[in-house]
C-alpha cells in the first residue's frame, strides 16, 4: 500500500523549526552558489533556449510536396488557413495554403492531418511583426529553412477492428483508409468531383446510355491515389458522395 | 587670512597654480570656519569657492578696478556662506552615490539569492538605477481629484525631506559631518520617528481606502519597533556615556566594538532597523499583495520615484545607525594603527561597513515573507522588547563590574 | 420612514478585478471592521468567453485544443477530460500505452500547476524567492511538456482514442532525471516555507472550514482534502491507468490554510512517485504497441458525463450529442467556480493581510471559472 512521503510526517502539528534560521541560511547558501555558478536565467535576446524539433511553433510548408487538397483548411480550429493561388516553380497557378499566424493557435493539426507531410510544425516562435498584414504568411513565406524530418507529425492510428483481431503492428491514418462512396441514384454525372480532386483520383467512366442516347457518366475513385480530402464530397451538388469511415 | 582688496588677493599668490596655492590657505579656513575641527567637505567648499569666486572677482576687477562686488566675493562672510552650500552638495552627493550603490547591491544580491541575474544595464548593472530614475522623471505628474491637496503634497515632501535630511546627518568620519551635536544620535532617532506620522497623514489625504489602511499600519508598526529600539539606544549610551556619535565611536575605538558585549542587541537592532526603514519583512504599510501599494498607491510618477529613493535613504541611515552603535563606525581595529588610515580611508570604511550591514537587510528580504500586522506587534512586544531589556541588563552588569574594577 | 443609521464602523473594500492578489480577473468585495474582515462577496465573470457556446460550432477533434485554453496551468487535464467524455460516448477503451502516457502527462501537468500555485503563494505572502524558485522548477516541468507534447502550456496532447504521439527519444531518461531533480528542489522551497516560523505563522489557523461546511459548499480537490475529507477521484473512481498506480492521498484534518498548503506540497511528491511508476510500466510495454485508436468523427446520440481530478478539484464535463460531428451541448463543471463561492465563509474573521494567503490556497484560475 502506498505510503506518505517524508514530507507528510516531517512537519508535526506544532511548529518545531528553528525560527527564521533555516530559510536565511538556505538563501545565503544559494547566493554563494549562484555567485560562482551561473544563475539559471537565460539572457533571452542574446541567448536562446534549445527547443526540440517536435516543438510546435508556426506552421511550415514544403511547397513542392503540397497537393493543395485543403485538408489543413478544414482541420484548422481557428480557420486561419485559406487556399490561395500562387505560381509554382514552373509558373503554373496552383492552390497552396496561406496562414494567418496572428490567428493561429499552434495546435499543429494542419501538420498532423496533412496526408503528404507538406505541412510541418516548425521551431520558429519569434513571430512579432509591426502590423497585422505582416502576420499573414503566404505559401512561399511559410517555407521554413531548417525543416527536419522530426518536424513532420504523423498519425499512427490503429483500427479497432484490427485490434480486435489481434493485429497491433499496422498503424494507419484516415487518408489511407477512408474513401468516398457513391450513392448512384443521386449522381447526375456533372463531373464536378473529378475537377476538384487534387490528385486526379476520380475518373469519369461511361456506365451506359440514357434514353436520349447520351453517355451516363459516373465517377470511379482510384482507391490507391485517393487521399480522403473530401473535396469531392463538399462540392457535390446533390450530396451523392459520402465518406466511408473504416474503423 | 583675509584680503583687503582683490589686488592683494592676487598678489599674494606668487604662482598661478590655484590648487597648490589654496593648500597653503588652509590656515584661513580655521579662522572663518564655524567648525571647531577640520571638516573635509567644508574644506572642499572653501577651496572650490576660493578658486572659482576669486577668479570671478579678479575678472570683474579687470573690467571695473576697485569695485565693491569683487571685494565682497572674496570676503570671509561670502566665502563661508558659499562654502557651506558647496559642502552640503558634496555631502548629499556622496550620500546619493552610496544610496545608488546600495540599491544596486540589493538588486544584485537579491537576484543571486533568487537564482537570477539582477540588473544588467551598464557595468555590472550599475546604471539601472539611473535609468529607472530617468524613467520615473519622464512620467506625467498625476494626482487624483478628490484629495486633500495640502496634506497630500506636504506629506510626501516631508517624508522624502526627512529621509534626505537623515542621510545628510550621518557622519562618515571625524572630519565628515554637517552638525556635531552633543545629542546627535538622539536627534537622528527623533527624525526617524517622524516619518510614520507623515505617512499616516499622507495615507489619509489620498482619499483611498488602501492608502488609509496603509497609513494606519505605519502607526501600528511604529509603536511595536520604536520602543525596543530606544531601549537598545539607552544601552549603547549607558555603555559609552555620550549621545555624541563621534564620542560613541571614539569609545568603541578605545575599548571594544559594542557588538561583543551586546551581541543580542546587535541582532535585535538589525530587526528593528529593518522595521524602521519599512523594508520587506516589515513593509506592512505598503504591502503590495493586499494593499496595492499601501500608502503610496496614489503617488504616481516622480513622486513615487522619490519616495523609493527616500526609502533607500532611510535604509542607508538604519544601516549606518547599526554600524555606529555596534560595529565601531569608521574605526578599523588593525588598519587604523597605520598612520595613513585617518588621512585617507575612514569615510570609505564607514560606507563599506554600512553596505555590509545592508546584506542582513537584503537576506531578510530574500528569505522571509511579510509579517502580519498582529504578528509584528507580537514580535515587537513579546520578543524584541524582552531581548532589548535583557541586553540593557547585561550592559549595566558589565558596566558595573568594570567600574568597580571587577574581573578586568 | 425610519432613517437608517449609517454604519461608520465598517467599510466595503473592493479588491479586484485589477488587484495584485487576484490572480486573474475577479473581484472580492470585503467588508472590513478596521483590519478584520466581517463579510465578503466574490464576483466572477469578467473573463467569460462563451466557451461552451463556441464548442457547439466545432468538430469534436477541434474542441481538444480549445479545452486546453480552459485553464492556462492545467491544460492537460481539461483536454484529457474532454477526450474522456468523448470516449465514454463512443464506448471505447484507450490502448494501454496511451493510458500510461496520459497519466505521465497528467501528473507533469499537476506538478507544474501546483508549482504555479506555490509561486503565487510566495508573492501573496510577500516573498519573491519562493516565487522565483518555484517558477524555475516549473520551467523544467514545462521543458518536459515541450519534449512530450511540443508545447509548454497548451499541450494539445490527448486525442479521442489515445494520445497525439508516442514518447520521443530519450524522454524516459529526461523525465526521470527531471523528476529526481525536482524532488530535491522542492525540499529547498519547503525549507523556505515550512521551516520558516513567519510563513507558518502567516498561514496557520486562518481560513478555517469544517468538514460539514466543506460538503455543503461543494468544495473539491486539495481544499477539500485539507478539511479532512478523504476523497480523490484518481483513487476512488480510477480512470485510465490510475487504478494500477500505487499512491497515497494526503488528507489533513485541520481545515485551515496551512492544511491546504501541505496537501498540495505532498501531492507534488506523490505525483513524482506516480510518474516514476508509470515510467516503469511504460518500459514493459513494447514501443510498437498501439497508442491511438481511429475513431469515428460523429458521436452517437445521447448524454454522457465524465469527471477527472483536476489539480484544483473535480472537473466534470457533460456532453449532449445529437449524432452529428458537433456537440449539441457541452457543459463544464469547474472546480474553482464552486470553490471560490466558499471565499465568503473562508475570509470571515481573518485580517486583510490574510486574504491573499487564504485565497491563494484555493488556487484561482479564471479561464475555467468564467469559461
Amino acid at each position: 500500500m502506498a505510503q506518505p512521503t517524508e514530507y507528510y510526517s516531517k512537519y508535526p502539528k506544532k511548529f518545531r523549526g528553528t525560527g527564521i534560521a533555516t530559510p536565511v541560511l538556505k538563501v545565503l547558501k544559494h547566493m554563494f552558489k549562484t555567485t560562482f555558478h551561473r544563475p539559471v536565467t537565460i539572457l533571452y535576446p542574446y541567448e536562446k533556449e534549445w527547443v526540440p524539433d517536435n516543438y510546435r511553433g508556426r506552421p511550415g510548408l514544403r511547397f513542392d510536396r503540397c497537393l493543395g487538397c485543403g485538408i489543413c483548411v478544414r482541420a484548422c480550429p481557428t480557420t486561419c488557413i485559406e487556399l490561395v493561388e500562387v505560381a509554382d516553380d514552373d509558373g503554373k497557378m496552383v492552390l497552396r495554403p496561406q496562414v494567418n499566424v496572428g490567428r493561429c493557435m499552434m495546435c499543429g493539426y494542419c501538420a498532423e492531418y496533412c496526408p503528404v507531410d507538406a505541412m510541418t510544425t516548425t521551431t520558429d516562435y519569434e513571430l512579432a511583426e509591426f502590423n497585422r498584414y505582416d502576420l499573414i504568411y503566404d505559401p512561399r513565406r511559410l517555407h521554413f529553412e531548417y525543416t527536419t524530418d522530426m518536424m513532420e507529425v504523423h498519425i499512427e492510428e490503429h483500427l479497432m477492428s484490427n485490434l480486435a483481431k489481434g493485429i497491433t503492428d499496422q498503424p494507419t491514418a484516415f487518408y489511407n483508409t477512408d474513401r468516398p462512396v457513391l450513392e448512384d441514384k443521386k449522381c447526375i454525372g456533372c463531373q464536378k468531383c473529378a475537377k476538384v480532386c487534387p490528385v486526379n483520383a476520380i475518373e469519369m467512366v461511361v456506365v451506359g446510355q440514357n434514353d436520349k442516347g447520351k453517355d451516363i457518366k459516373r465517377p470511379k475513385i482510384n482507391e490507391k491515389t485517393c487521399i480522403s480530402c473530401s473535396n469531392c464530397i463538399i462540392d457535390c451538388p446533390k450530396d451523392a458522395l459520402k465518406m466511408n469511415e473504416v474503423l | 587670512m583675509s584680503y583687503n582688496n582683490v589686488q592683494d588677493w592676487i598678489i599674494n599668490r606668487e604662482d598661478w597654480t590655484p590648487v597648490e596655492k589654496l593648500g597653503e590657505t588652509f590656515g584661513s579656513i580655521v579662522d572663518i570656519s564655524p567648525y571647531a575641527g577640520y571638516n573635509l567637505p567644508y574644506d572642499v567648499g572653501v577651496k572650490v569657492w576660493e578658486s572659482l569666486g576669486g577668479l570671478i572677482a579678479w575678472l570683474i576687477n579687470l573690467i571695473v578696478p576697485g569695485n565693491p562686488v569683487s571685494l565682497a566675493l572674496v570676503s570671509d562672510w561670502f566665502t563661508n556662506a558659499l562654502a557651506i552650500v558647496v559642502m552640503v552638495v558634496v555631502i548629499f552627493a556622496i550620500g546619493f552615490v552610496t544610496n545608488l550603490t546600495m540599491i544596486w547591491q540589493e538588486r544584485k544580491f537579491l537576484g543571486r539569492q533568487m537564482d537570477r541575474r539582477g540588473t544588467m544595464i551598464g557595468p555590472l548593472g550599475y546604471l539601472q538605477c539611473l535609468g529607472d530614475g530617468l524613467k520615473t522623471f519622464m512620467k506625467e505628474n498625476v494626482a487624483p481629484r478628490a484629495i486633500d491637496k495640502k496634506i497630500y503634497w506636504w506629506g510626501v515632501v516631508l517624508v522624502i525631506g526627512t529621509s534626505v535630511l537623515l542621510a545628510c546627518m550621518i557622519p562618515l568620519s571625524p572630519r565628515w559631518y554637517i552638525v556635531n551635536y552633543n545629542t546627535g544620535l538622539l536627534l537622528i532617532f527623533a527624525f526617524f520617528a517622524l516619518a510614520p506620522f507623515l505617512i499616516m497623514c499622507a495615507g489619509w489625504a489620498q482619499n483611498n481606502k488602501y492608502s488609509l489602511i496603509g497609513g494606519l499600519r505605519a502607526a501600528e508598526l511604529m509603536i511595536s519597533y520604536e520602543v525596543p529600539m530606544l531601549i537598545l539606544f539607552a544601552a549603547t549610551v549607558y555603555m559609552t556615556g555620550s549621545y555624541n556619535i563621534g564620542e560613541i565611536i571614539q569609545w568603541q575605538e578605545d575599548n571594544i566594538w559594542l557588538i561583543v558585549p551586546q551581541i543580542i542587541g546587535f541582532f535585535v537592532c538589525v530587526v528593528c532597523a529593518i522595521a524602521e526603514s519599512e523594508r520587506v519583512p516589515f513593509d506592512l504599510s505598503e504591502a503590495e499583495a493586499e494593499l496595492v501599494e499601501g500608502w503610496q498607491t496614489e503617488y504616481a510618477g516622480m513622486k513615487w520615484g522619490l519616495i523609493m529613493l527616500g526609502d533607500y535613504f532611510r535604509g542607508f541611515v538604519a544601516c549606518a545607525l547599526v554600524c555606529i552603535m555596534y560595529l565601531g563606525g569608521w574605526s578599523m581595529p588593525v588598519i587604523e594603527s597605520f598612520g595613513w588610515y585617518y588621512q585617507y580611508f575612514p569615510e570609505l570604511f564607514m560606507v563599506l561597513k554600512t553596505c555590509f550591514v545592508f546584506i542582513f537587510f537584503i537576506t531578510a528580504r530574500g528569505a522571509l515573507p511579510r509579517v502580519r500586522t498582529d504578528q509584528i506587534v507580537n514580535v515587537g512586544w513579546k520578543v524584541l522588547m524582552p531581548l532589548a531589556v535583557i541586553n540593557l541588563v547585561i550592559t549595566i552588569l558589565i558596566k558595573w563590574v568594570v567600574d568597580n574594577g571587577g574581573v578586568f | 420612514m425610519a432613517q437608517e443609521k449609517m454604519n461608520a464602523d465598517k467599510m466595503w473594500l473592493t479588491m479586484g478585478p485589477q488587484h495584485p492578489f487576484s490572480h486573474g480577473l475577479w473581484t472580492l468585495r470585503v467588508e472590513v471592521d478596521g483590519e478584520i474582515v466581517t463579510d465578503a462577496e466574490p464576483e466572477v465573470g469578467y473573463l467569460h468567453r462563451g466557451w461552451e457556446k463556441e464548442c457547439e460550432q466545432r468538430d469534436y477533434q477541434k474542441i481538444i485544443p480549445m479545452a486546453d485554453r480552459l485553464c492556462y496551468s492545467a491544460s492537460m487535464t481539461w483536454s484529457h477530460l474532454f477526450c474522456k467524455v468523448a470516449e465514454e460516448a463512443l464506448d471505447i477503451e484507450v490502448p494501454e500505452r496511451a493510458q500510461y502516457l496520459r497519466v505521465v502527462a497528467d501528473e507533469i501537468c499537476r506538478i507544474q500547476s501546483h508549482l504555479m500555485w506555490l509561486a503565487a503563494v510566495g508573492t501573496d505572502a510577500g516573498n519573491l524567492t519562493i516565487f522565483l524558485w518555484a517558477l524555475r522548477e516549473r520551467e523544467f516541468m514545462l521543458d518536459l511538456n515541450v519534449r512530450l507534447c511540443g508545447q509548454r502550456l497548451t499541450t494539445n496532447y490527448p486525442r479521442i482514442g489515445g494520445v497525439r504521439n508516442d514518447m520521443p527519444y530519450y524522454f524516459e531518461r529526461d523525465c526521470l532525471r527531471g523528476i529526481e531533480r525536482f524532488e530535491k528542489a522542492l525540499w529547498d522551497i519547503v525549507k523556505l516555507t515550512d521551516e520558516s516560523s513567519i510563513f507558518v505563522g502567516r498561514v496557520k489557523g486562518i481560513g478555517h472550514i469544517s468538514r460539514e461546511e466543506c460538503a455543503n459548499l461543494g468544495i473539491t480537490g486539495p481544499a477539500m482534502r485539507g478539511c479532512g475529507v478523504d476523497y480523490d477521484i484518481r483513487r476512488d473512481d480510477p480512470y485510465d491507468a490510475y487504478g494500477e498506480m500505487d499512491f497515497y492521498v494526503p488528507v489533513y484534518k485541520d481545515g485551515d490554510a496551512y492544511a491546504r498548503f501541505r496537501v498540495r506540497i505532498e501531492e507534488m511528491f506523490q505525483s513524482c512517485l506516480i510518474i516514476k511508476q508509470a515510467m516503469k510500466k511504460l518500459e514493459s510495454i513494447p514501443k510498437t504497441a498501439p497508442y491511438r485508436l481511429k475513431v469515428p468523427k460523429a458521436i452517437p446520440e445521447g448524454t454522457h458525463m465524465a469527471r477527472i481530478e483536476d489539480p484544483r478539484g473535480e472537473g466534470v464535463m457533460y456532453l449532449i450529442s445529437d449524432g452529428t460531428d458537433r456537440p449539441y451541448r457541452l457543459k463544464v463543471r469547474s472546480p474553482v467556480f464552486v470553490n471560490v463561492s466558499a471565499s465568503k465563509r473562508m475570509v470571515q474573521g481573518v485580517r486583510i493581510a490574510d486574504i491573499p494567503t487564504v485565497m491563494a490556497m484555493i488556487d484561482m484560475c479564471l479561464g475555467e471559472t468564467d469559461r
